[in-house]
């Protein structure tokens, strides 16, 4: 096998082992989410093909290693059934993670799966200059660590204040933890920096009369984030997305984007950082048929 | 007179305990008062609301705040 073959099985998630005729098989999961079933047909596969054993990887990912080159295609085959397809690596849109969000989890606001699922179908495997990287949070409390990722997400609540009802008691003001929420002097009013606000709903939460409501929910993007050697924590984009399709519309530019700035082995944080995080937010705005 | 209870000690869970267990102690509608510090602000009083009761009074004293509750307020 040369070293072309190599790549090729890389790009289809095959990936070579140190010791020859070996390789650890990536395969295709979802926002961390797998059925039972789909998990004995691994187990079965992991028996089988590899030395009954799988590695979970950092991003939600498991690899089946061990793996003879002359098995790959059965191990393959073998999964079909179960709907667990084969992953991906090289210059290509890798693994969508994501939490359980707002079905499952109780400080959930957007719902993180389904996201993921529809970032998954429109770009999981796609060609880009490097390997690029989609995690969404479900909230502000940011379990996936959105500013790691290429292209982060986060789930956000927006607070509403209205006079009705509101005592002007400092509640509010005491528990945000970007001091962006302001009671005015002697009371009266209370204003809501909204490009501070991380959209965590402290403020909603503790409000004693309920004049601090949830206003809307929405999708924060950041952009650039990085590990690896140099890491780096990407950036917010955009303060708020109102819908799943604005998300992804979102994404779907800033993939443009990088297709049309970023040179080959290059991340996308890099690129922006040539370019400028301001250009990105232009184009998308942009795309998006939105005042910037 | 309604009792006060003293907190400013206690992290949570146990801000939470208290709370709860001083209120178990007063008839429905009663009120207790529960002086905070303002880390156990957020945590109380969603909890509180979430057990059906009403926080009828905020007073920051200094470095903590007084909350005047009453006891399954919400629901009536």
């Amino acid at each position: 096998m040369n070293e072309a073959d190599y790549k090729e099985l890389k790009k289809g998630g095959m990936m070579r082992q140190k010791e020859a005729g070996l390789f650890s098989v990536r395969l295709h999961v979802i926002g961390g989410q797998m059925t039972t079933a789909q998990l004995r047909a691994i187990q079965e596969a992991a028996d089988r093909f590899g030395r009954g054993s799988v590695h979970l990887t950092a991003r939600q990912g498991v690899e089946i290693p061990f793996v003879r080159t002359d098995s790959l295609a059965a191990l393959k085959e073998s999964l079909l059934p179960s709907g667990v397809g084969v992953g991906v690596c090289g210059p290509t849109v890798r693994t969508v993670t994501a939490c359980q969000g707002a079905f499952v989890c109780p400080s959930g606001v957007i719902d993180s799966p389904a996201l993921a699922d529809a970032v998954d179908r429109e770009f999981y495997g796609k060609p880009v200059p490097h390997k690029f990287k989609v995690g969404i949070s479900g909230c502000a409390n940011n379990c996936m660590k959105a500013e790691e990722n290429d292209i982060g997400i986060k789930g956000v609540a927006e607070p509403r204040w209205s006079r009705d009802g509101c005592t002007f008691c400092g509640v509010c003001e005491a528990v945000c933890p970007t001091k962006v929420v302001r009671v005015s002097e002697g009371g009266g009013r209370v204003s809501v920096d909204t490009e501070g606000c991380i959209g965590c709903g402290d403020c909603i939460e503790s409000c004693p009369t309920g004049a601090m409501a949830e206003g809307s929910r929405g999708y924060q993007l950041f952009a650039g984030g990085k590990f690896g050697r140099i890491p780096f924590l990407g950036k917010k984009i955009l303060q708020v997305l109102r819908t799943g399709e604005e998300a992804i519309a979102a994404i779907e530019a800033a993939v443009e984007f990088f297709r049309a700035h970023g040179k080959p082995r290059e991340r996308f944080g890099d690129t922006l950082q040539r370019t400028g995080f301001p250009a990105l937010e232009a184009h998308i705005h942009e795309r998006m048929g939105r005042k910037a | 007179m309604i009792p006060i209870l003293d907190i400013t000690g206690d992290v949570c869970p146990m801000t939470f305990v208290k709370v709860k267990m001083g209120l178990t102690k007063i008839a429905s509608s009663g009120k207790l008062k529960v002086l905070l510090k303002e880390e156990a602000l957020k945590n109380v009083i969603s909890s509180l609301k979430g057990e059906g009761h009403k926080v009828t009074r905020v007073e920051r004293q200094d470095a903590a705040f007084l909350l005047e509750v009453e006891k399954n307020g919400a629901s009536a």
